[in-house]
This record gives structure tokens, sequence and C-alpha cells, in this order.
């Protein structure tokens, strides 16, 4: 399918497997490609690899999310204690070591909320509208790269679409973006 | 597709997809029958509930001074239950353990309704369940507050904490794979899937921050299994009754609970693979490796047991003595030995490779181990209960029809839950199968040369 010139365009390499995929990804960056968007239907790690990203933001969410469970947790213990101030048991009012399994447990699970939060934030989930390129094969057994580029330069076109039929695409479209 | 996949070069994507997708086609009468009872014992164990709330505590069985009882012996029965869930889709995920990816969705579903359903049983223990909340710190006009030196309080955080990230860690794991079922799906289903998928499409920005949101869930998961049920151990262990008060009882839970929880994973799989027609997806090869874990765990479960009876003949303490006298010799004495013979005695055939493999007989296995367990929790609670300090107050118990249908409701809205979760959203990983599906080739050519 060819659609006519436009401002901007999207070439879409489809590829059946993992390998070819990283292949196309690692030819396009050596040809000073970046502008991709891959979709693949399961975790692969070398396609991460290839893509180059940086570290996920993910981490440190996860890490203040804990902190800020643990110092919950020392001031509901504390706060509280301090509030029903009666010794029981001829124990301090402050009992630090059981007070920790409370701070233990709030640091899991304010940790496990921002993990799964800051990973929808930053995955830019709920998404509403479809991805440009986005085919449902890509959720089950094809992996698609798409680079999106100026419909004006045929050239560049050319060569990003024989990049990727020689990595060993099975499919290249475009699609006006 | 069946004939596809004994072929041991060819399972591919999309031979996963089919066979996944295709248990989740609409059911037929027998299914909706099977949902019909089970909700229908729901009804008969909250309408008993009902009664009990009315009428008071009374209904039940439990008199001084053996107040706790079958419905603690069913909430910490539950949440050992759970707990092989989060070891096969945490634990073992950290490990890299290639034959996780088939069951490990099962095994946390089954971690989440086990959890809901163990979250129940402190619940309906209350004669007055309306005042749950006081459990919680909040700001009151009487300035009193709950007590965290109480292993009661840990427990409430323990435990709701557990709750809530096994439902999160579910959920997450399912955004891929609803998102797959999203593509083939029509009608009313098409619109539930795309609302759980949240638009995901999977692309690399969203993978990225997927796998490490996925990772730290399971480092977190991880020492959050270890904690929910030390601390569920500690109920007890913390309190100076003999036949509880033993340092023992954290490693000795856990050991216990994942040795059920596993049990209970083979007892829902083995049924299930053949009736929903995913034998070429759950292969003998993921059961072979539950089978190990079982005995495994029986072997840690039987240790704990000598260590617990060694440690009161050693101790010299007369009061603890008598206690375990009473539970291996006592009235209750047989409750004891179908313990030991369920826990101890019959996952010793796991040690052969043959009876791994066979289907009926790890089922039957399974049954057993779930018995055992089940009579351990109930002999350490209302056991050491019966025969305290006191010879006077001594009292034996027994159950009411009231806590024998409750335990039977929970039975049948765990069963429940989760047929409706088979049915309904995806049961075994997609993705999970297709990112391991070297592993799934080599467990397929490893089942066709051993008898399923």
């Amino acid at each position: 399918m060819t659609l006519g010139m436009s401002a901007a365009m999207e070439i879409i390499g489809s590829f059946a497997d993992e390998h070819l995929c990283v292949r196309g990804i690692e030819d396009l960056h050596k040809a000073q490609v970046r502008n991709l968007r891959v979709f693949y239907p399961f975790p692969s790690h070398r396609i991460e690899h290839a893509m180059g990203k940086p570290k996920s933001k993910v981490r440190l969410f996860v890490l203040i999310g804990g902190i800020t469970g643990i110092l919950t947790a020392l001031a509901i213990t504390i706060g509280t204690s301090w509030e029903w101030n009666l010794v029981a048991g001829g124990k301090p009012i402050i009992s630090w070591p059981p007070f920790i399994i409370i701070c233990f447990e709030l640091m899991i699970l304010f940790g496990g909320i921002s993990a799964v939060t800051s990973f929808l934030v930053n995955a830019g989930l709920p998404a509403f509208e479809s991805k440009s390129g986005y085919q449902s094969r890509f959720s089950e057994d094809r992996f698609g790269v798409v680079v999106k580029c100026d419909g004006a330069d045929s050239a560049r076109i050319e060569k990003i679409e024989s990049i990727l039929r020689n990595a060993g695409a099975e499919e290249v479209l475009r699609e006006a973006a | 597709m069946a004939a596809a996949l004994q072929e041991p070069t060819t399972p591919t994507f999309r031979d996963i997809d089919r066979g996944v997708l295709r248990v989740m086609d609409f059911p037929g009468m027998a299914y909706w029958i099977w949902i019909a009872f089970c909700f229908s014992l729901v009804a008969i164990a909250a309408i008993l509930w009902t009664r009990q709330i009315y009428e008071g505590l009374g209904v039940t069985g439990l008199r001084q001074p053996v107040m706790w009882a079958i419905y603690i012996t069913n909430f910490v029965f539950w949440v050992g239950i759970a707990h092989s869930g989060t070891l096969i889709s945490a634990i073992l995920y950290l490990f890299r353990t290639r034959w996780r990816t088939a069951v490990y969705r099962a095994a946390e579903t089954m971690t989440l309704f086990a959890v809901a359903t163990a979250g129940l049983f402190p619940m309906i223990h209350l004669g007055r369940p309306w005042f749950l909340y006081w459990l919680l710190p909040y700001p009151n006009e009487r300035y009193l507050q709950p007590n965290f030196r109480s292993p009661l309080v840990w427990d409430a955080f323990a435990v709701s904490t557990y709750l809530t990230i096994s439902a999160l860690f579910l959920f997450m794991g399912l955004i891929p794979d609803v998102a797959n079922a999203r593509e083939h799906a029509q009608g009313w289903r098409k619109k539930f899937y795309s609302i759980l998928a949240l638009g995901w499409q999977g692309t690399d920005r969203q993978w990225h921050h997927f796998a490490m949101a996925y990772l730290l869930m399971a480092g977190l998961a991880t020492p959050l299994v270890i904690s929910v049920h030390s601390v569920v151990s500690w109920d007890f262990a913390m309190a100076q009754l003999p036949g509880w008060h033993s340092t023992i009882f954290a490693p000795y839970f856990v050991a216990g609970a994942i040795f059920s929880g596993v049990a209970m994973v083979m007892t829902l799989l083995i049924p299930m693979r053949k009736w929903l027609h995913i034998e070429d997806l759950v292969t003998p090869w993921h059961i072979d490796s539950l089978a190990k874990i079982v005995l495994l765990t029986s072997l840690v479960v039987s240790y704990s047991y000598a260590t617990e009876s060694f440690m009161v003949w050693y101790s010299g303490d007369k009061i603890e003595q008598m206690t375990f006298h009473m539970r291996y010799f006592g009235p209750w004495g047989w409750i004891f030995w179908v313990m030991i013979l369920c826990n101890c005695l019959i996952p010793l055939v796991l040690f052969s490779p043959r009876i791994r493999v066979n289907m009926k007989a790890l089922w039957i296995i399974s049954i057993f181990v779930n018995i055992g367990m089940w009579f351990e929790r109930f002999d350490i609670i209302a056991g050491s209960l019966t025969t305290n300090f006191n010879p006077a107050q001594w009292h034996f118990y027994t159950p009411s029809i009231t806590e024998i249908m409750i335990t039977v409701g929970s039975f049948a809205w765990f069963l429940g839950l989760f047929s409706l979760f088979a049915k309904f959203l995806p049961i075994v990983s997609m993705t999970e199968l297709k990112e391991g599906i070297g592993f799934l080739r080599q467990a397929i050519r490893k089942g066709s040369s051993t008898s399923a």
C-alpha cells in the first residue's frame, strides 16, 4: 500500500523474528535513523538493548514510594502511641521492634503502588488513542519497526525501506503520519 | 492446533495465542451449572453468617477456652494457599526459572482469590464484624488507637498489603495479554478487554517501563510473601500458650504455606489442563517441576515437625510435654496422625519420576496434602487451646453446622471466582510463553517422551 506524498510519513517494517527486528533497529541506528518506535508482542531484552534506552525512571519512584512507606509507618506507630499513651505489658510507649514490621509492610505497599502508578504514567497509560503505525499483529506474532520521516524526502524514505528489507522485514509499508 | 503443537519444533506464537484464547470461548451449560453450584453454596454460607451476626457466636461451637477454631484455621489455610502463587510468580521470576511461564498466571490468580477468601475469616470470626475498622489507626474523639505491639495489628497490615500487591501484580501481568485478547474479541468482550488493557499496544516505551516495574514488583513481593506467613505464625508464637509459643513457627509456617499452596496449584491445574484443553501449553514437564517443590517442602515440613517435637522433649517443660502428649495420643490424636500420613509419608512417593508425571496419582496426592495441611492448622490452633494451662478449663471443641457450611462456602467461593477468571481472562500468560518459546518446545519434546 503506497499513499500519496504528504508532509509527514511513517514507514512500517514488519518482522516475523525477534533477531531480524534487532538487526533492523541496529542497521537503522548505524544509518543515523533514531526516530523509531518499535512494537513487539513480549518483553524482549534484545530489542530493549538495541534501542539503547536509559534506565527506567520507575526505579526512582519505587525508591521514593518505599521511603515514604517507612516514614508513614513511623508517623502512624509513634504518633498513635503518643496519642494513646498507655503502658501495656511493661513495655516502653515507643516500642520500636514491633514498629519495624509495620515499616516493612508499608514500605512494600507504598513501593508496589508506586511501581504500578509510575509504570502507567511513564508508559503513557491509559492511552485513549491508538499509536500510529500499530497493527493488531504486533500484539500477536509480529515485530513492527515504525520510522517517522519527512514525506518529501524520497531518497531518505527509500533508504529506510531498503535497510528494513535488507534486515529481513517481510513487509514494508508507507502510511501518512 | 493440537497436532501442530505435538510437533516439537512448532508451537508458534500464533499457536500459543490460539491455545490460550480458545479457552476463553463462550462457555457451555456444564460450566454455568458448576458456577451456579459454587455460588449456591456461597449463598448458604452467607445466610448462615447473617444468622450468626444476628444471633451471636453462640451458633458456633466456640466455647471457652477454644475461642479460635475452624474460622482461624481457614484463615491460616487460605493465606498459606496464597503463598505458592507469589513463590511461582515472583520468586521464581527473579531466579529466571523457565517452567514457571505456563503455570504462573493460574498460581497468581489462585493467590489473589485465596487471600480474598482468607481475609473474610477474621471478619466472619468477629462477634461484631462492623467494628473491623477498629484494627486500623484513625483519628477519633476517644484518642483510642490500636496496639502496635499486638501481632493481630501486624496481621491486618500484612494481609491487606499482600492482597493489594497480589492484585496489582496480577493486573500488571495481565495488561499485555488482555491487549492481545482485545484484538481477537467481539462485542462486549472487546470493550471489556479494551478497558482492562488501558490502551496497551506493546511499544518499546511501554515494555521498557513495564519490564522494570514488573522486576521491582517481583523484588517487593518476594520478601512480602515470607513476611506475611511469618506474621500469621506470630499470631500464635507471640502468645504464651503451650503448643503455640515456639521460635520455629515462622520458617515452619512459610514452608507449610508453600507446600499446601503448590499442592493446591496442582489440584486446580491437573483437571483444568484437561477440561480447558491446554495440555500442550501446561505439559507434564511443568507439573513434574511443581511436584518436586511439593516433595522438597514436604521434607522441610516433616523436619519442622521433628524439630518441634524434639524441642518439647529437650526443654523438659512438663506443661508443653503434656500438650504434645495430648496432641499425639489425646482424643484428637487421629488428626495428628492423619496429618503425618498426608504431609510426611504420602508425598514421599514423589521421589519416583514415574509418579511425578502420572496426573491421576499427582492429583490424588495433592488432595491428601490439602487435607493434611488443613488438619495441621486445626491441630495447632484448636488443639493447643483445648488443653491449656488449667486442666479444669479443658474443653473439646465440636464444630457447628454454621462453621462447617461457612468453610464449605469458602471453598465454593474460591473455586467459583477462580473458574470465572479462567474462562473470561487469559489463565496462561501468552507473553511469557512467547518469551520462553524455546523452553516450551523443549517441554513438549520432553512431554512426548513421558506418559501424561
